[in-house]
């Protein structure tokens, strides 16, 4: 998601080498993502609901 | 002895051999007060980089190298940055890379090196449309 926009920054972070910061978030399990300190998604999501979860899209309606 | 087999090393050469740019990997380390995970990564990130010419591994202390250390945002070592042609992906990896993490690298050394994103159109039109600063942070264990 970064490469493919300059907005974006992307962290993979080794949770159990930062322990502070993996508290601070309270990683419980991995994977756990955290988007601008507010979104947090846990585990791993298919592509779609994983981007849309991250940029704070709604959910998709079906048609 | 590398920390990859034979067997590894021939597999991993030919998923980097689509790179056509160059990759620079700037590794940040703490020599003193850090962790062995500096070492760790600087093995693996020299050995990623013995199989492919594009790759260039750049090291940078965490310590004293402050200018760089805010160029690329960087608040905590180990840490990788990853460079495509000198720009920066803002793809950034903490910690040693093993494990999952060592996959995860090695999909952002192609994605650097070769400028291609692996990504469903429609997905990849909602990634461009972001228009305001987005950190994304992953935490992941090795196993």
């Amino acid at each position: 998601m970064a490469a493919a926009n300059e907005k974006i920054t992307a962290d993979a972070i080794e949770a159990t080498e930062f322990i502070e910061l993996s508290r601070k978030y309270r990683v419980t399990g991995v994977p756990k993502t955290i988007v601008n300190e507010t979104i947090e998604i846990m585990g791993g999501l298919p592509e779609k609901m994983f981007v849309r979860q991250a940029l704070d899209m709604p959910d998709e309606t079906p048609a | 002895m590398g920390l990859l087999s034979a067997q590894d090393e021939a597999t991993l050469k030919q998923h980097l051999s689509p790179i056509t740019l160059p990759v620079q990997l700037v590794l940040f380390t703490q020599a003193f007060g850090g962790s062995e995970s500096g070492d760790v990564a600087k093995e693996v990130l020299n050995e990623i980089a013995s199989l492919n010419d594009k790759v260039t591994v750049v090291e940078k202390s965490f310590v004293l190298d402050t200018e760089d250390k805010a160029k690329y945002k960087v608040d905590k070592a180990p840490a990788i940055v990853i460079l495509s042609d000198g720009i920066d992906t803002r793809m950034r990896m903490y910690g040693a890379p093993t494990g999952y993490e060592f996959v995860g690298l090695v999909e952002a050394i192609i994605v650097a090196g070769t400028g291609k994103i692996d990504l469903d159109p429609e997905t990849m039109k909602w990634i461009q449309a972001v228009d305001k600063p987005t950190h994304i942070q992953v935490f992941s264990t090795p196993t």
